[in-house]
């Protein structure tokens, strides 16, 4: 009686999350299926969502015509670098932080700090890019990872030093006494603990790094080669040809989303658990 | 912590001279360490952060094509706020686009955060799914809601017109309001989840104990929810507000992929606009990346300015609950 009280209760709620759950994945769906469509059935297929014929043919015109290949090799080693730079940065930014005891600390804290409030969003690409002319690394993509590695990402700080603000003291006291040095603590002592908080890091550097467009689109905008997956996808739909192509961006679509996907399903309690930390502490 | 470190305090000044020498030269050696190990950050902080805004602001006076630079006074100042509708109008589509987009968003992720805190089963099932466009890219879901929304043989008006619902397709990107409410069905697609995730989190830090003392007292769901969950909310919800509000008025690369502007530039929003005059424009005869410095100036300042009135508002409306 009481199950069944429960159910009649529940009942709207799942109906209502349904609902919302169908709206969520459709468009996500809907690429997917069409990419497997030739370009003849998604430009006649009504509302039918399923392809009738399942072809590979857009993949493989996208992968080696289109230049897929090298858009997903550039993504692939330019997110690698900025993550495992960012690791870097951020863990031992969080350390010192947590546990260093020197003048100025406080206040460059506070500096980092206040970037979260005075960003100017996107109007600070033009400057960058002068930057980098002047380091002479405007026009590839090793601009975009050093701009990312030694940008500071002060989320990141935040969840590495609140995590260390939680290990015990004694820790790397014991080690202090054995005549460690503080960057010796950090390195053999610190660092290995951090696993946990260093994958939620790596995550969230991992999905801006994939996604990001402005910043790559102005560094590759001389050299189309260099262009990660989601500049070179939207190049694209620019060129003029995007109406004859749609299963080409419905394939450069898929191949774009899908490895974020993947990695995002097989690991999203690390995203969310980095996101609501991150959120209560920031 | 406090007591940690407090250990430590009177553990120094407790051993003798000789070994406090011996501290100082460590700690020196600490201090050294510390500061070259936030060296890379701190060169960040001030070649990719700080510069880039001092370089905008100091630009702001000047008329420059990327070759020649001179001072020209205020007259990009004079020009924005005398000569430019156009930026107004980006402006004022901005806010537009964000109040419209936050109206349907924050509820929604209100109310799915509220029922996925039920001791619902599946519920981490739901709270997966529905995060999940956020990790999309924003020009990806530009260029998916573009083919969804495209006027032939979109998906979207294949469907509707199959239902019925409409007689002949629409050009979804062919008048600025349709053209907009797309652009606010992209946005809020790829928003809401984390909203929710951020309104879950705050639900969660509700102490138990409350629920339980007014279940003694007799109030049955509703009145909980009116006078426990509300309340308890309402400190977070404000600074949920705000981050999604600023957030959405940066919305920058969902539109340029999306819309570009059309139709005739009647959707650009203003980070847009201002990108467009830093590059597209610049290409051109005319460069102009003074005045684009002076747009992102005066629009930083106009957000900053928001964020303050929002902030001195809830102040003022704080002690309702």
């Amino acid at each position: 009686m009481v199950k069944l009280k429960k159910f009649f209760i529940h009942m709207p709620l799942y109906v209502f999350l349904g609902a919302i759950l169908i709206l969520t994945i459709f468009p996500v769906v809907y690429v997917i299926l069409a990419s497997f469509k030739s370009n003849q059935e998604i430009l006649s297929a009504g509302a039918n969502l399923i392809p009738k014929k399942i072809t590979l043919e857009n993949y493989k015109l996208a992968w080696v015509l289109a230049d897929f290949k090298q858009y997903t090799w550039n993504s692939v080693y330019m997110s690698s670098l900025i993550v495992l730079g960012t690791i870097i940065t951020s863990s031992m930014g969080g350390y010192v932080f947590s546990r260093g005891k020197f003048p100025g600390k406080r206040i460059i804290f506070a500096l980092f700090t206040s970037t979260m409030f005075i960003s100017m969003g996107s109007v600070t690409i033009y400057p960058l890019l002068q930057i980098c002319r002047g380091l002479h690394i405007n026009n590839s993509l090793w601009g975009v990872i050093i701009i990312n590695v030694f940008g500071l990402h002060i989320t990141n700080l935040y969840l590495v030093k609140g995590f260390i603000d939680a290990i015990p003291y004694e820790v790397d006291e014991a080690s202090k006494m054995d005549g460690c040095s503080f960057f010796r603590i950090y390195w053999n002592i610190i660092f290995p603990l951090l696993k946990p908080i260093i994958a939620t890091v790596a995550l969230i550097t991992f999905r801006t790094a994939w996604n990001d467009y402005l910043l790559p689109l102005v560094f590759t905008l001389a050299r189309p080669k260099q262009a990660p997956l989601v500049v070179g996808l939207v190049a694209l739909k620019g060129s003029g040809e995007a109406a004859s192509s749609w299963n080409l961006m419905m394939a450069g679509s898929a191949i774009s989303m899908v490895p974020m996907l993947t990695i995002y399903f097989a690991l999203n309690r690390y995203f969310i658990s980095g996101l609501t930390t991150g959120a209560v502490k920031g | 912590m406090r007591t940690v470190s407090k250990r430590i305090i009177t553990l120094h000044s407790s051993t003798n001279v000789k070994t406090s020498l011996k501290n100082n030269k460590k700690n020196k050696k600490e201090y050294i360490q510390s500061y070259l190990m936030i060296l890379p950050q701190l060169i960040g902080f001030c070649v990719f952060t700080i510069y880039p805004i001092a370089w905008v602001v100091h630009l702001g006076w000047f008329s420059y094509d990327g070759v020649t630079k001179t001072y020209i006074g205020w007259e990009n100042f004079i020009r924005l706020f005398t000569r430019d509708p156009m930026y107004w109008s980006t402006l004022l589509n901005t806010f537009v686009l964000a109040i419209g987009k936050l109206i349907v968003e924050l509820p929604l992720a209100l109310i799915l955060a509220v029922i996925l805190n039920l001791k619902l089963k599946g519920r981490s099932f739901f709270r997966a799914m529905f995060y999940m466009p956020n990790v999309i890219s924003s020009a990806i879901i530009g260029i998916i809601f573009y083919f969804m929304f495209a006027s032939f043989e979109g998906i979207v008006n294949n469907i509707l017109l199959a239902l019925k619902f409409i007689s002949e397709p629409i050009n979804w990107f062919g008048s600025k309001s349709t053209a907009m409410f797309v652009i606010a069905v992209a946005a809020i697609w790829q928003g809401f989840g984390i909203n929710m995730l951020f309104f879950l989190s705050a639900l969660q830090n509700i102490p138990e104990e409350l629920y339980e003392c007014a279940d003694i007292d007799g109030a049955n769901k509703f009145r909980q929810f009116l006078h426990i969950t509300v309340p308890m909310l309402a400190p977070v919800s404000k600074v949920i507000f705000m981050l999604a509000f600023i957030g959405s008025l940066k919305i920058t690369d969902l539109v340029l992929v999306l819309t570009n502007g059309q139709p005739a530039g009647q959707t650009e929003v203003v980070m847009t606009y201002i990108f467009k005059y830093f590059f597209t424009n610049s290409e051109g005869s005319s460069s102009q990346i003074g005045y684009a410095s002076a747009l992102g100036l005066v629009t930083s300042i106009i957000i900053g300015l928001v964020t303050v009135f929002y902030l001195k508002m809830m102040k003022k409306t704080g002690n309702i609950y």
